[in-house]
């Protein structure tokens, strides 16, 4: 879960944790490419400060990582973002605990 | 037919020539300048189609036709004089000497019947040429003045008036020399009277394409500026400019009046102070031609306009060319040039004044389609920052949001299958702190709307600046800073004290977010000269230099800034600027990166709008 607002990070790492995930967060881009290590999905803000969104997807593929994104935004253009970095899916902020859920379902590899 | 005869035929030709064409303009319009120059023409003339028809025909000559013949001749210099008088005064005393010279020769001419004795036919001679070269002169002065095709023709003619003098001086004296010398004055006069003739025929009706090919340098110059004129930084310098580059060209001051549509008037903007700064409906020879769109020629602007006669003379107007200035259908204004004399060949340049005005119009239609420009990107701009307005306010209201939707779900589900787990303390603080989080937003945005209808301001009472600070600096939420209010004696004005206090909390909140714990935050307080100050000092991470400009503007925030620690719209400064300003103060920043920044406010004590 990458996010710069520690209150969303919290809620999120929550309910997954509820549903039986483990989370591992970071509040921008750098600190998640330095923490990354075979997840089965990544939670993806945008806008972030040191690296965003498109920074931090540029370098984890650069890496060599294949690991799916979903991108979380509260901008509104949530979807086109997700195609422009490669995302599998997106979730539009704010979003139903539900569709949480199902997306991470959906597009989580594996499950640890 | 010998050359010298030839020749002396031509010159005659040319003179009757000159006298048919400026004849002709005289009939068109007569004005004093042209009749002046028709009668010496015409003098010319009669004297030479009177002896042309003597030689010829045989005819027996008339005593009295001979002495009509001798006077007119005798008169010339002085019709040259009058001409030079009509566009440059020429002083009384040589005027009353010409007179004197032409009385005194007209007498001797007649009393000695014809046959005037040496002595004082030179006298009468060096009257001639002094004369002439007197004329001469002033009219090589007046060129030296004037510009554009009037300077070409006045060269001409002043050359002409040179060499007639010339001629006349060596016709005089032939009879005085001795028979052996006599044909080398005879040869002499002839061709400066074939010069002065075609100089004189350049000069006073130069055939158009002549004048077309002195207009171009003129009209070159001053397109050569235009070019850059439409990017000057306003209209009034580009008018300016217009009328310096219209008057160096015409050779006269220029003025240019803008079409007001709001007032139905013309706008000068005349730099001379000459005319009066507003021209309206009928009044006024600019309004006609504005209103007639024709270009027109005023050689006495009293006469044209008796109504304004003494105003004309006070600002020295005697002539005035005045064209439209249009584009396409749309009426721009006029352009209108003037001087204190009545200019010689002022008509043909009614053709020069036509061009100058029609460049006016396309510089001044530039000007506007780029002014138009700039306000439809102004607009679009506007409208983009709107846009981003929203979209930023949209997501800032998101993102507490989402953490209270999920939040508020996930409780909500937990209540359901675990009824009797223990409460979810850390979830419901969350929940109350998104919840003041948005709320704060909200009356954020709410402001900045009242803001832009100048509604953010209400009710006024008396304030005490020093008490309403103290308050401020008595809240619990600066986490151990010391927020310290410096001030010698209540300060009160009237304000709104919602309002003022907003301003004052968000300083100290901003001093507080951006300095490191323990440091002091200062609010010095202090009246002078109807005002009082606020200084609000922290010794914080201060403000870039780049940022200072803008840090007062919506959504700006300093790019030291990281986003993250400091939550916030970025409305603050935005809402406590318009604050200051509604009423009636002012605010700024000084600030040194890394040390420490100081907001000043200023407002006014009494009489506050």
């Amino acid at each position: 879960m990458v996010d710069d607002d520690p209150s969303i990070v919290a809620v999120v790492s929550d309910i997954l944790s509820a549903e039986g995930h483990e989370v591992v967060s970071a509040e921008n881009g750098a600190e998640a490419l330095a923490k990354v290590n075979g997840e089965a999905l990544v939670l993806l803000d945008m806008r972030m400060p040191v690296l965003d969104g498109w920074g931090f997807a540029r370098q984890l593929r650069a890496s060599g990582k294949s690991t799916p994104i979903v991108v979380m935004t509260a901008a509104e253009n949530a979807r086109r973002w997700a195609e422009e970095i490669g995302a599998a899916g997106y979730l539009a902020k704010p979003f139903e605990i539900d569709a949480l859920i199902a997306a991470v379902e959906r597009y989580a590899t594996g499950r640890h | 037919m010998t050359a010298l005869e030839l020749v002396s035929l031509l010159t005659q030709a040319i003179y009757v020539l000159i006298f048919v064409l400026v004849g002709w303009g005289v009939v068109r319009r007569h004005t004093r300048t042209s009749v002046d120059i028709a009668l010496f023409f015409g003098a010319i003339s009669v004297a030479i189609v009177e002896s042309r028809l003597v030689t010829t025909l045989g005819l027996e000559q008339g005593e009295i036709v001979t002495d009509i013949v001798a006077l007119l001749i005798i008169a010339m210099p002085y019709l040259l004089l009058r001409l030079v008088d009509d566009f440059s005064d020429v002083p009384l005393i040589i005027n009353r000497i010409a007179e004197g010279g032409l009385f005194l020769s007209a007498v001797a001419f007649i009393a000695t019947e014809g046959t005037v004795p040496p002595p004082i036919l030179l006298a009468v001679v060096i009257y001639f040429a002094a004369l002439s070269t007197y004329c001469a002169v002033a009219f090589v002065r007046a060129a030296r003045r004037a510009a554009g095709v009037t300077r070409r023709r006045l060269q001409a003619v002043a050359l002409g008036t040179l060499l007639l003098g010339l001629a006349i001086f060596f016709a005089g004296l032939a009879p005085l020399l001795p028979s052996a010398m006599a044909g080398l004055p005879n040869g002499l006069t002839q061709a400066l009277a074939l010069a002065s003739a075609i100089a004189y025929f350049v000069g006073f009706t130069s055939p158009h394409v002549l004048r077309r090919a002195w207009q171009e340098p003129e009209l070159r110059a001053f397109l050569r500026r235009a070019a850059s004129l439409p990017r000057m930084p306003d209209t009034p310098s580009i008018v300016r400019a217009l009328q310096d580059g219209a008057g160096s060209t015409l050779g006269a001051r220029a003025a240019i009046g803008l079409f007001d549509p709001e007032t139905n008037t013309l706008r000068f903007q005349d730099p001379h102070g000459v005319l009066p700064s507003e021209i309206g409906r009928s009044d006024y020879l600019a309004w006609r031609v504005f209103e007639t769109q024709h270009a027109e020629y005023y050689p006495d602007a009293a006469r044209a306009h008796p109504a304004l006669a003494s105003a004309y003379r006070t600002h020295g107007v005697r002539s005035l060319l005045i064209a439209p200035i249009s584009a396409a259908n749309q009426r721009l204004g006029a352009l209108e040039a003037y001087t204190d004399h009545q200019p010689v060949f002022s008509e043909d340049d009614l053709d020069l004044v036509r061009l100058l005005a029609d460049q006016a119009a396309v510089i001044l239609e530039s000007r506007a389609l780029i002014d138009e420009a700039a306000r439809v990107q102004a607009h679009e701009e506007a409208a983009r920052l709107k846009e981003d307005f929203i979209s930023a306010a949209a997501h800032d209201l998101k993102t507490p949001l989402t953490t209270l939707v999920a939040q508020a779900q996930f409780l909500e589900r937990r209540a359901e299958t675990q009824p009797l787990a223990p409460a979810d303390l850390p979830g419901l603080k969350r929940i109350v702190r998104e919840g003041r989080r948005l709320s704060a937003l909200v009356l954020e945005l709410l402001d900045a709307s009242r803001l832009e209808q100048g509604k953010l301001v209400g009710e006024r009472e008396p304030v005490d600046l020093v008490e309403l600070a103290r308050d401020v600096a008595r809240r619990d939420s600066y986490e151990g800073r010391r927020i310290t209010v410096v001030a010698e004696a209540p300060v009160v004005g009237s304000y709104d004290p919602r309002r003022i206090g907003q301003v004052v909390e968000n300083l100290v909140e901003n001093a507080v977010k951006y300095s490191p714990d323990g440091s002091e935050v200062r609010v010095d307080i202090a009246q002078r000269n109807g005002e009082a100050f606020i200084d609000v000092t922290d010794e914080g991470i201060g403000i870039p230099a780049g940022d200072l400009p803008q840090i007062f503007e919506r959504f700006h925030r300093a790019s030291n800034v990281d986003d993250r620690r400091f939550a916030g719209m970025g409305l603050g400064l935005f809402l406590c600027k318009g604050i200051v300003e509604q009423h009636g103060g002012r605010i700024w920043v000084e600030s040194r990166e890394g040390t420490g920044s100081t907001f000043h406010v200023v407002l006014p004590l009494e009489g506050a709008r």
